[in-house]
């Protein structure tokens, strides 16, 4: 016998006082968990997509869409940019590194990307099966592309007009796999390599466009830190390209993505505080039906400290519980909603990563606990014995 | 072991008790008589330690009620003194057993599962060990309340109205087991009661 015993007695004897207690508390502690984990994943995953590129060069429209579709391939592109443009800025001095990007088609959603063997290089990539494409109309799955496409080196398949789902095959030209990456953890995951020429063979049926060839983007990175003040401005200003920075629009993207998320924070606070609430009603209705236990607990030789110990441990034990119950029902929606996301072909999410941060929401549902068990816990030590026993 | 000295008992101008002096010793059992509202259960408090006289002293085995305050006394109570309430309040959350437990637990003393056994044993409430008190009858809670407020074998043994709502027969046992239970402790025994059956059974008798 002792007081956590004690304490878990009375909340097992009321089953159904205590199973929606924890439930309300759950839930406040769960939608905090699962914004903790969504955001930070996916900020995490688009940092290390943008990783190593200062600049997107595209067509010109919106800077965010061209860094959305170009580095996340999760937009629309801008457009189209002539290659002669874009090779010409790749022989900048103020340029390191570009990558060149053709895209257009599809093969179930997921996205066909021409580009060269730099690109794979970029992200570390490593392959799992295969090798990396060497002719035209070759190409490399990215390692969920495989797994949802079930395909293997040595397959083929019709690449899609469009970026989405259900649009028209080219009947004439089929893909073949050539090699399998393993997973990268990043946008290489969800998408299908091949050479730029593939892509223009594809749309150009033997017949070079007149006004020359285009490729979509080209992801550069700086020679220098000076080339991010001068090189964006003269692109925008001297060519019909445009410069987009990666880090700024990801940025934006999230200042914009926070809005909405620091809304569904304050909900999951407000529900978090309104389970305390709950907690402190239930606790204190409960003081009522337990004074009797109480006055024969100091009957039998229980110091009123003890007696308010208990009550505050009650309302930690409840809080705690609801904890652990929250973060663990965040982390299954984490991982329910990361499900959602890779059937939808989008950046996922996990609800195997643990945050450092969850302990600081343990930490506030036992504090939300105490707090809501402070004032029964008073009028529990308050408690005279003799009038109490006399009136029972 | 038991010495009252001069006990006066006031609510605001209302004197509900005056005991002017009183004296048991070890294993005696005693009967303290009176109608509704004569003082039986402010006695009681007092000898308890629950209510602190107004005027007077109560001394229980050589150590003076008043000298005791906060959680010295409640320590000191729950070792000493045991004490089976009107209204039994065994509580709803524990099983039997764990009712028992909770006596030496309070009480700051260690766990002692063997004589909780014994006693429910005893006082034939094996079967019920594990039972919740509202699974109980009258009598087996009655016997569950004798049975915790001996568990830490007491100096004083103090019971208020056990005989209420009971028949000739329960009330003939009631008091044979709470004679029985001070027996094996040498426990003084004060049971409190306005029931006159019990006049026959205790011999030492003050009215108030």
């Amino acid at each position: 016998m002792n007081l956590p015993a004690l304490s878990f007695a009375y909340l097992r004897a009321r089953p159904l006082a205590t199973a929606l207690n924890l439930l309300l508390l759950a839930l406040g502690i769960a939608t905090i968990t699962l914004l903790l984990l969504a955001t930070a994943q996916l900020e995490e995953r688009m940092t290390r997509d943008a990783r190593g590129f200062d600049m997107v060069a595209g067509a010109k429209g919106s800077p965010m869409q061209l860094v959305l579709s170009a580095i996340y391939h999760l937009d629309a592109p801008t457009g189209n940019i002539p290659l002669a443009a874009a090779q010409a800025l790749a022989r900048s001095p103020a340029v390191k590194k570009s990558i060149p990007l053709a895209l257009g088609d599809s093969y179930r959603g997921f996205r066909i990307v021409g580009t060269n063997h730099d690109y794979p290089a970029h992200y570390g990539a490593v392959l799992a099966a295969g090798a990396l494409w060497k002719e035209p109309m070759e190409v490399v799955l990215g390692a969920q592309v495989a797994a949802q496409t079930r395909l293997g080196v040595g397959a083929s398949f019709k690449g899609a007009h469009g970026l989405s789902e259900g649009g028209d095959a080219h009947d004439e030209d089929d893909f073949k796999v050539v090699g399998v990456l393993a997973p990268t953890g990043s946008v290489l995951d969800r998408v299908v390599l091949t050479s730029i020429e593939s892509v223009w063979e594809i749309h150009e049926h033997g017949k070079p466009p007149a006004g020359g060839r285009e490729i979509t983007a080209l992801l550069i990175q700086y020679a220098t830190p000076l080339a991010a003040a001068t090189l964006p401005r003269q692109v925008n200003a001297n060519s019909a390209l445009q410069a987009a920075s990666p880090a700024y629009e990801s940025a934006r993207l999230f200042r914009m993505i926070g809005v909405g998320a620091d809304v569904l924070r304050v909900f999951g606070l407000v529900l978090v505080l309104v389970a305390g609430l709950s907690v402190f009603i239930a606790l204190l209705n409960a003081l009522e039906d337990r004074r009797y236990d109480l006055a024969v607990m100091r009957m039998l030789g229980a110091s009123r400290a003890k007696l308010m110990g208990l009550l505050l441990l009650e309302g930690a034990v409840l809080s705690l519980l609801g904890g652990i119950a929250g973060i663990l029902l965040g982390h299954l929606l984490a991982e329910a909603l990361g499900a959602a996301l890779q059937a939808a072909q989008q950046p996922a999410v996990t609800g195997w990563a643990w945050q450092a941060r969850e302990l600081w929401l343990l930490a506030l549902a036992v504090g939300v606990g105490l707090a809501a068990a402070l004032l029964p816990a008073w009028r529990a030590y308050r408690t005279e014995v003799a009038p109490v026993l006399a009136q029972g | 072991m038991l010495r009252l000295t001069g006990l006066r008992q006031r609510y605001g101008a209302r004197e509900v008790l005056a005991l002017r002096h009183f004296e048991a010793a070890a294993g005696d059992h005693w009967l303290v008589l009176g109608a509704s509202g004569s003082g039986k259960t402010t006695l009681l408090n007092l000898l308890a330690g629950l209510l602190r006289p107004s005027e007077g002293t109560v001394e229980v085995g050589g150590q003076s009620l008043g000298a005791l305050g906060g959680a010295a006394l409640d320590r000191w109570r729950g070792r000493n003194i045991g004490i089976v309430p009107q209204k039994l309040h065994l509580v709803s959350s524990l099983t039997v057993l764990q009712n028992l437990m909770l006596a030496p637990y309070l009480a700051g003393l260690p766990a002692d599962r063997k004589r909780a056994e014994m006693l429910l044993g005893e006082l034939s409430l094996k079967e019920q060990l594990r039972a919740r008190p509202g699974e109980l009858s009258h009598g087996q809670a009655q016997r569950v309340a004798i049975a915790r407020a001996v568990m830490n074998r007491p100096k004083l043994l103090l019971a208020d109205e056990p005989t209420s709502n009971l028949d000739d027969a329960n009330c003939t046992l009631a008091l044979s087991l709470l004679e029985e239970q001070a027996g094996e402790c040498g426990a003084t025994l004060v049971v409190a009661t306005h029931d006159n059956r019990a006049k026959a059974r205790l011999e030492k008798c003050i009215e108030l």
